[in-house]
């Protein structure tokens, strides 16, 4: 496979995955806000702009966080600027995607292309964010079922999942973690609610039930997100998924090449393997997680060294 | 509005063909007394049954399959680039099997004189010898590339894929407007069409035994894997100059309908006099690129120093014989419009054949006689820049307002040998669904040929339509747009 193309799928994943992470937010947000004091919806909308940005909320007004979340072109990891970033990837290699994908694809674009935030407030907004992620899941399945599972695919799963083990690693580090310095006024840490709507956020609420019952405990929640092997919005359920993508990309590579790539993923792997929560009380989860988010990036760079962006004069 | 006693639906009078205006120009429906000609006849039945809003609702639908496949168009003015689609008319534009047959046998007769004028000019020049050209007029031309000289190229092929366009003109007959043999594009839409108007007219298209059209891909890969002594694992690419390209969509469906590599200048490098693309196990030998990019941006060390678009060292890797480029380069000096004029008799001194389509009647304004009759009626005239395509450069004559044509005229005596002129042909009208009725819109028709080891040349073309009333110029970048072609069965 062309290394560009490799590229481009490989982002074109990313940015489909960071669409999914914002919509459910928002969709997830907006649903709960009706159940929430000012003050606690204010506080959550706090962490929800810091998991999507990484920076501190100017304002706690629910439109124009909105807004800004799901529409500004001009703020990278909105929602209408990571379907772009996924449409254009996907139009770049379109004679590689089936014409399922890219026409549902670029349908959900076109979509989202014409709404603003007006437009979807005098409704029910988060009817609009629901919608779209009910795109994006068909789109995951018409990927699944149509594309060919060969090397393509294992650079969308690659895409996928280090940008799912970041986003998951950010948001369990802003409900568990210390808050960062640096905010004039922290917000008060997560209450029940506040836990039930974590466990929305990954879709998890549900099987989190399934395995420890209704019974909410924040040190189940971070072993069920951090270290269930089964579900897919776990870390370590990416992680396997990032191993795997890895053993499967670029076939033709010797054994040389491949060596950064797998050691990188193995030390990844073995680190989500045997983690246990009980160490990780006390703050020193933090550096767990901002640890999952550098090996992450670290794969990231090796894969681009190794298959990718290489030196020619290497490989002649 | 009455029907008319026969059962039949006169044009200008009856709908849905109320506002179908019949006039100089040929009709490719309608006979002068407003019968329908046979072979639209099954069509006319479909349309004066068919409700109008279900036509309407059918060209809708089309639109949207367009949108939503991303067969969109980047239409380039000012600063802005705009995605559009490509306009589809529904209505078929029908050609039967007897004129195509005729029209196929021409092409072939032409692209065959045109490969032999290549091989020519840039080998022993016979033909500058013997003056039936002008020497000068090749040589210095911007598109005549010394580098090709004394280079073979596989089966002296150098147009590996041709789109001629043709016109029929008031007497019905199928003329040359131009050859393109450089990188013509188009042919995605031929297939796209006939995919939408198929699905629109399903009992008409069968009825009417329509010659199929959908092996071109197949056709085209055949073509260029005969470039290239060997069969098996031939390794072909299609370079796109990439996204940004208003084909580019086109490139990507070729690419994938063929099952080859799309790649951009940026995927390739060369290493001792051999091409590479650059995958994500290593580097991989290509033997046969189909380049959508001009000559100017093959490669930056030969043509145009700083094109990002091009690979460097390319030419050098063509010229050792390790790659197989198509088309070759230096096509455009016989695409050339003024070379235009010569081409009847090229075909006459290559092939010893009169030449089966004629050309359109050409004033080349480097003659002296011809300038000052182009001058004196530049308001009947079409005249055309010589390096210039897609309609850009050039003043139809007819439509010009007199200071245009005052403009025009200064620039035309400032440089007379970049320009010719030809009669205002009435392209032929075929009809045109327009506004909930069918309307009279004029027609062009580029088929494609494909010559490697031997021509070849899917039954049809790309039918492009000038969708505004009157209009004659049917280039998508100016309000142009196109049609499925329907060639019969005998």
């Amino acid at each position: 496979m062309l290394a560009r193309v490799a590229d481009s799928l490989y982002w074109m994943a990313r940015y489909i995955e960071r669409a999914e992470h914002t919509a459910r937010l928002l969709a997830v947000k907006l649903e709960s806000m009706i159940e929430q004091s000012p003050e606690e919806a204010e506080a959550s909308w706090i962490r929800v702009v810091a998991a999507l940005t990484g920076k501190e909320a100017e304002s706690t007004d629910a439109f124009a966080i909105t807004d800004s979340l799901a529409f500004d072109r001009l703020n990278r990891s909105s929602l209408v600027s990571s379907l772009q970033g996924a449409r254009d990837n996907a139009r770049q290699v379109r004679e590689q995607l089936s014409t399922e994908v890219w026409e549902h694809l670029n349908r959900l674009y076109l979509g989202t292309h014409g709404e603003t935030i007006e437009s979807i407030w005098v409704h029910q907004p988060a009817a609009f964010f629901r919608e779209t992620l009910e795109d994006l899941f068909t789109l995951g399945g018409v990927t699944y079922t149509t594309l060919r599972h060969g090397e393509g695919w294992h650079f969308l799963e690659l895409g996928r999942h280090i940008e799912r083990a970041q986003l998951v690693s950010r948001l369990l580090d802003i409900h568990f973690g210390i808050v960062a310095p640096g905010y004039a006024q922290p917000p008060p840490p997560p209450k029940y609610f506040d836990w039930l709507v974590l466990l929305k956020f990954c879709t998890a609420f549900e099987p989190y039930c399934k395995e420890y019952t209704a019974a909410l405990r924040p040190e189940r929640i971070a072993q069920f997100l951090l270290f269930d092997a089964e579900f897919p919005h776990s870390v370590r359920f990416s992680v396997d998924r990032i191993v795997e993508a890895l053993a499967n990309v670029a076939p033709g590579a010797p054994p040389s090449r491949r060596a950064g790539c797998e050691r990188l993923a193995g030390r990844l792997k073995a680190s989500v393997d045997f983690g246990q929560i009980d160490e990780l009380t006390g703050g020193s989860i933090d550096a767990f997680l901002v640890n999952i988010t550098r090996q992450c990036e670290q794969i990231h760079e090796a894969v681009y060294a190794a298959y990718i962006a290489y030196d020619a004069e290497t490989v002649l | 509005m009455a029907e008319s006693g026969r059962g039949e639906a006169a044009p200008g009078r009856d709908a849905p063909y109320a506002r179908y205006a019949l006039g100089e120009a040929y009709d490719e429906m309608f006979a002068r007394d407003g019968s329908v000609r046979p072979h639209y006849a099954a069509l006319d039945a479909r349309l004066r049954t068919l409700p109008p809003d279900d036509l309407a609702r059918r060209q809708q639908a089309c639109e949207q399959s367009f949108l939503h496949q991303g067969i969109t168009f980047t239409v380039y003015s000012d600063s802005q680039a705009t995605e559009r689609i490509i306009p589809t008319d529904l209505l078929p534009r029908i050609v039967p099997a007897a004129e195509w047959e005729r029209v196929e046998r021409g092409l072939k007769q032409r692209i065959t004189a045109l490969n032999l004028f290549l091989r020519d000019i840039y080998g022993e020049g016979r033909v500058l010898k013997d003056g039936i050209v002008p020497r000068a007029m090749i040589l210095g031309s911007k598109h005549y590339r010394r580098e090709m000289r004394g280079l073979a190229v596989p089966h002296g092929a150098y147009v590996n894929v041709c789109g001629t366009d043709l016109v029929r003109n008031e007497a019905g007959n199928f003329v040359v407007l131009e050859d393109n043999l450089r990188v013509p594009s188009g042919v995605s839409y031929m297939l796209a069409n006939r995919d939408v108007v198929r699905r629109a007219f399903p009992n008409v298209f069968r009825a009417a035994r329509v010659k199929p059209i959908e092996h071109y891909p197949g056709e085209l890969l055949a073509t260029l894997k005969a470039l290239v002594p060997f069969q098996e694992d031939v390794s072909i690419a299609v370079l796109t100059p990439g996204v940004f390209n208003s084909a580019f969509f086109e490139h990507a469906f070729l690419a994938r309908q063929m099952g080859v590599e799309l790649v951009e200048g940026r995927d390739l490098l060369i290493n001792d006099n051999v091409v590479y693309a650059r995958t994500t196990s290593g580097l991989k030998r290509i033997d046969v690129i189909y380049r959508r990019v001009d000559d100017d941006f093959v490669d930056p060390l030969i043509f145009r120093e700083g094109s990002s678009l091009g690979v460097p060292g390319l030419f050098n890797a063509y010229r050792a014989g390790n790659v197989v480029i198509a088309n070759a380069l230096g096509t455009g000096v016989a695409d050339d419009k003024a070379v235009y004029a010569y081409v009847p008799r090229l075909i006459r001194y290559y092939l010893s054949e009169e030449p089966i389509l004629d050309n359109v009647q050409t004033y080349l304004c480097r003659e002296e006689k011809s300038l000052g009759y182009v001058l004196a009626n530049l308001d009947k005239l079409v005249v055309k820049a010589v390096g210039e395509s897609g309609g850009y450069g050039m003043l139809v004559g007819m439509h010009a307002s007199k200071a245009e044509r005052e403009e025009f005229a200064l620039k035309l005596k400032a440089d007379p040998e970049n320009y010719i002129a030809q009669p205002t042909i009435q392209l032929s009208t075929a009809p045109t669904f327009v506004d909930g009725g069918v309307e009279a819109r004029h027609v062009d028709l580029r088929p494609f040929i494909l010559t490697g080891e031997e021509t070849r040349i899917v039954p049809g073309g790309l039918t492009r339509v000038a969708l505004k009333k009157g209009s004659l110029v049917v280039n998508s970048s100016q309000g142009g747009g196109s049609k499925d072609t329907w060639v019969l069965s005998n």
